[in-house]
């Protein structure tokens, strides 16, 4: 297994406070990879190490297999990193921020020609780009903290928060954004708080609380290992035995109980299975009255984790 | 996966390409700055008033204006110590911490630039735009001092004065960038090296005037201790302020000697001179160079120093 993001033991205090402890991540190549935290959990701290702007109190860093100790420009060169709410400076107009970065990434003329509009289309800011940055609002400056993530076409995007600021449209084409660059090669690996968003464009997950990894594995697992088994619960008006055992019939369904007209499924995917479940229920002549699915929303697990790792009373 | 694209290898891609951006990153930072355009305005209205004022005041009494063909030559670009002071402090007051303080400093340090370049990208880049606004105004001053004072001797020595002055600048600079570099805030870089310059100001005809010991001054920065060439009856300051001042001097009469005073009574009325040492002054341009070159290069490094430990917290 090749490993983009890899920390052995990591620590970092400020003071007497320990903002990241011992902390043993690793983060696959060629994946998207969720960091996941309540506020002052340490996400912040540890990227800011992983980027070279924090030095770790203990502990070491590898990132595409290099050790990362002191100041490594070469090992930046091939990684895009977006700062969480990120400032540039405001006298400088979009496009001369690119290019400027672009050279110091040593991307030829021609690269640069080449790149810099088709990512200032990619993240909304074409016609725009001969404005300052000053002028820019909190949204375009987000997208053009993306922009200069993605310049050099790293093997590595460590992004930070980076829907925090977008209007919803500009959220939706964000993860967009992340599940194309996944695509082309690019290992991502993205802090947010924004739990759906994780789970609509993460392949991996890692939860962590007071700087200490809860779990890391891939979103399935973490789900299937913390909430146990998806459930169905399905009202059938006029339910029947052949409904039933053609219910239990399905690939997917490890179990189902009866309780009067209520169906209780247990799945064993995390697919969205209720258009089969339902035309099976259908076809076998049963109508169906209402449907829910239930135990494999990743907020639930973040919440039984954070819950217990911080000693609160779960939700 | 059939879309995985194919990397470009920039791992050779070159240094001074690296080093160019740093250098046009943060020119346009300084050619853009509201304080140093206003310093650039202010500087220029007091170079004209320099030079119209005599015109207009000759013209009040009825007298005409003599020719003056050493103007130019003497009076530089008229930029003195409060001068070089000031350009110092509006080129590099927020050259770093300007960069912790608005955050600007995190995408800079997270691309494949080293410290140490970041470091000597913005030290070239102050220096090329000290150079290039002291060139304007030096070529203003000689435009202008033809006109009023007629033809002008030794304007090729004018080269050489903008290096000096560039070099004064670049003393209070560092020092700023020191400041800067630890304290991270872009007011107590200003306010301290502008403690330092009024504590110098204020010590130094003091002690230059008064004291047995004036040849303190000669190490630390600022306008020195004050002496005269007698021969030419031209005063002299041994300080890293005067750089220009002296090479001009030096070229034009390189076997002068500097007689350095002090004051040995006052009385009202009057006061006796007491002569103190004489030196070549080709020893005190020299000394004076040896201590500029010292101060740049010793705070450059704590600011270099301060830079390449930091780390960014907020």
């Amino acid at each position: 297994m090749e490993l983009a993001i890899e920390t052995s033991a990591l620590t970092k205090r400020y003071g007497s406070l320990t903002a990241v402890n011992k902390l043993d991540l690793k983060v696959e190549r060629n994946t998207i990879h969720g960091f996941l935290g309540p506020n002052g959990a340490g996400k912040t701290t540890t990227i800011k190490v992983l980027v070279g702007l924090l030095k770790p109190d203990e502990g070491t860093v590898r990132i595409l297999g290099q050790e990362v100790r002191g100041d490594r420009p070469d090992v930046r060169l091939r990684v895009g990193y977006m700062p969480e709410l990120p400032k540039f400076p405001k006298h400088l107009k979009g496009w001369e921020l690119l290019d400027i970065y672009g050279r110091m990434y040593g991307m030829t003329v021609q690269e640069r020609k080449e790149q810099i509009p088709k990512l200032l289309e990619v993240v909304g800011l074409k016609g725009r780009e001969r404005d300052s940055v000053g002028n820019y609002s909190k949204g375009m400056q987000q997208r053009l903290g993306i922009a200069q993530a993605l310049l050099n076409e790293p093997e590595l995007v460590i992004l930070d928060e980076p829907s925090l600021g977008l209007d919803p449209v500009g959220m939706v084409e964000v993860r967009e954004l992340m599940k194309g660059i996944a695509k082309e090669g690019m290992t991502v690996f993205i802090s947010s708080h924004l739990l759906f968003e994780v789970e609509q464009i993460c392949s991996h997950v890692t939860i962590i609380n007071r700087g200490v990894s809860l779990v890391s594995d891939t979103l399935q697992n973490v789900s299937h290992k913390l909430s146990g088994p998806a459930t169905l619960q399905i009202e059938v008006a006029k339910i029947s035995d052949a409904i039933v055992e053609a219910v239990k019939k399905l690939p997917f369904v490890s179990n189902v109980s009866q309780d009067g007209n209520t169906l209780t499924i247990e799945l064993n995917t995390r697919d969205d299975v209720r258009p089969q479940v339902s035309q099976e229920i259908t076809s076998s002549g049963g109508v169906i009255v209402s449907m829910s699915l239930r135990g494999q929303s990743l907020e639930e697990v973040f919440m039984q984790l954070v819950a217990k790792s911080s000693g609160w009373k779960a939700v | 996966m059939s879309d995985v694209k194919e990397r470009r290898d920039r791992t050779n891609s070159g240094w001074m390409t690296r080093f160019w951006a740093v250098v046009k990153y943060e020119l346009l930072w300084n050619i853009r700055k509201k304080k140093f355009l206003g310093m650039i305005v202010v500087a220029f209205a007091l170079a004209t008033l320099s030079l119209a004022l005599p015109v207009i005041l000759s013209n009040m009494i009825g007298q005409p204006l003599s020719q003056n063909p050493d103007y130019v030559v003497s009076a530089g670009a008229g930029i003195g110590g409060l001068g070089f002071f000031l350009f110092a402090i509006v080129t590099v007051m927020n050259s770093i911490s300007g960069e912790f303080e608005s955050g600007t400093v995190v995408p800079l340090l997270t691309k494949p630039v080293s410290r140490t370049m970041v470091f000597l990208g913005k030290v070239f880049a102050a220096f090329i735009t000290l150079l290039s606004a002291y060139a304007v105004l030096f070529v203003y001053t000689a435009i202008g001092g033809s006109i009023v004072y007629g033809p002008q001797n030794n304007l090729h020595l004018v080269p050489l004065s903008l290096l000096g002055s560039t070099l004064s600048t670049l003393v209070w600079a560092a020092i700023t960038l020191a400041i800067g570099s630890i304290s991270k805030s872009s007011l107590i870089a200003a306010l301290g090296t502008f403690g330092i310059f009024i504590a110098l100001s204020i010590s130094h005809p003091i002690v230059s005037i008064f004291s047995d010991q004036a040849w303190v001054l000669n190490y630390v920065p600022g306008s020195g201790v004050t002496g005269s060439i007698k021969d030419l009856a031209k005063s002299v300051s041994s300080g890293t302020d005067n750089l220009a001042a002296n090479l001009i001097n030096y070229v034009l009469h390189p076997s002068s000697e500097v007689t350095f005073y002090k004051i040995g009574a006052l009385r009202p009325g009057s006061s006796s001179m007491i002569e103190l040492y004489l030196e070549p002054l080709s020893l005190v341009l020299l000394r004076s160079i040896a201590v500029a070159a010292t101060y740049i290069l010793v705070f450059s490094f704590i600011a270099w120093y301060a830079l390449k430990r930091a780390q960014v917290v907020e």
